[in-house]
């Protein structure tokens, strides 16, 4: 891909057919992985009816585990309160859900601006009005392939620079790489 | 000044109403001040970083950045103070952006 440029209201950038299809593939496992492979039911609230938001809510899971056991999701959704298990499930209890469906309503902005390219063939355009949706989700998406390739701190992010091409992670690694650059280059065209 | 209709006697009270002050929980009166932490991580982008201290906060470019680096090099800094839901507010924001955050009481 190219940079991120500046044209008009918009940033514009070209991607490959498979960059496209590439980014797209990463952010719809990342709806799987917070939705739980249950997208539908994080959609945003059809209506503002509090007696509906209220029924939505006793619908969410009563047994929500206190912390995620999944390191991704533990990095999404980390512990408000680092000293206070109590108040860290109490604050999760009430805030995971709009923030999961903020979450997922981002990724889908960003796969409709994708799926608008029409595999590269168009230009990727994307508004300033989606602009922190797309910058929001390409850090989940970050997260979501540091955390699988085991970046934990500086050194473990720098180690991956070594890699040997035939290292199993060296395609995730180039992928990563290939994030970085995106988002990097968004930012500055802003 | 213009705009204001006279009234007779003051304004007007509700008939048969004792006024009780609302009792201050003993929080507000101790005025304990909490704090919301951003800490590193080897992900997010120094550009990212301070753009989102940036758009959240509202913070200067200049401030932000001093943040940022803070947090880089310290591991973590205190981005923003207040009452306890209002940095339940900020921690969920900085956590929509991707940004390790958490709350804590204020050193005093």
């Amino acid at each position: 891909m190219k940079k991120f440029r500046r044209k008009g209201g918009a940033v514009v950038t070209r991607l490959s057919p498979y960059e496209v299809e590439l980014l797209a593939s990463l952010v719809a496992q990342l709806v799987e992985m917070i939705t739980d492979g249950e997208p539908e039911t994080y959609a945003q609230p059809a209506s503002d009816d509090p007696f509906e938001l209220w029924a939505q809510d006793l619908a969410s899971d009563p047994d929500q585990p206190e912390t995620h056991e999944d390191p991704v999701l533990r990095r999404l959704f980390p512990d408000a309160y680092p000293h206070d298990a109590v108040a860290s499930s109490d604050f999760r209890r009430f805030t995971e859900r709009e923030l999961k469906t903020k979450k997922v309503t981002d990724a889908r902005i960003v796969l409709d601006r994708l799926g608008a390219t029409e595999l590269g063939t168009v230009e990727l355009r994307i508004p300033q009005a989606e602009m922190q949706a797309w910058l929001r989700t390409l850090t989940s998406v970050r997260i979501a392939v540091a955390t699988r390739l085991g970046i934990s701190d500086a050194e473990s992010a720098e180690a991956l620079a070594e890699l040997a091409d035939d290292d199993p992670r060296a395609f995730m690694a180039s992928v990563y790489d290939w994030l970085g650059f995106a988002q990097e280059t968004l930012i500055s065209a802003l | 000044m213009a705009g204001m209709p006279e009234t007779e006697g003051g304004p007007p009270t509700p008939a048969g109403s004792t006024a009780i002050a609302e009792r201050p929980t003993e929080e507000s009166l101790i005025q304990t001040p909490w704090v919301t932490i951003v800490w590193d991580d080897p992900v997010n982008l120094m550009s990212y970083v301070t753009h989102v201290f940036v758009t959240y906060f509202h913070y200067a470019k200049a401030k932000a950045r001093r943040l940022m680096l803070q947090v880089h090099t310290e591991g973590k800094a205190v981005v923003s103070s207040g009452s306890r839901e209002e940095m339940e507010r900020d921690v969920t924001a900085m956590h929509e952006f991707g940004l390790w955050a958490t709350i804590d009481k204020a050193e005093s």
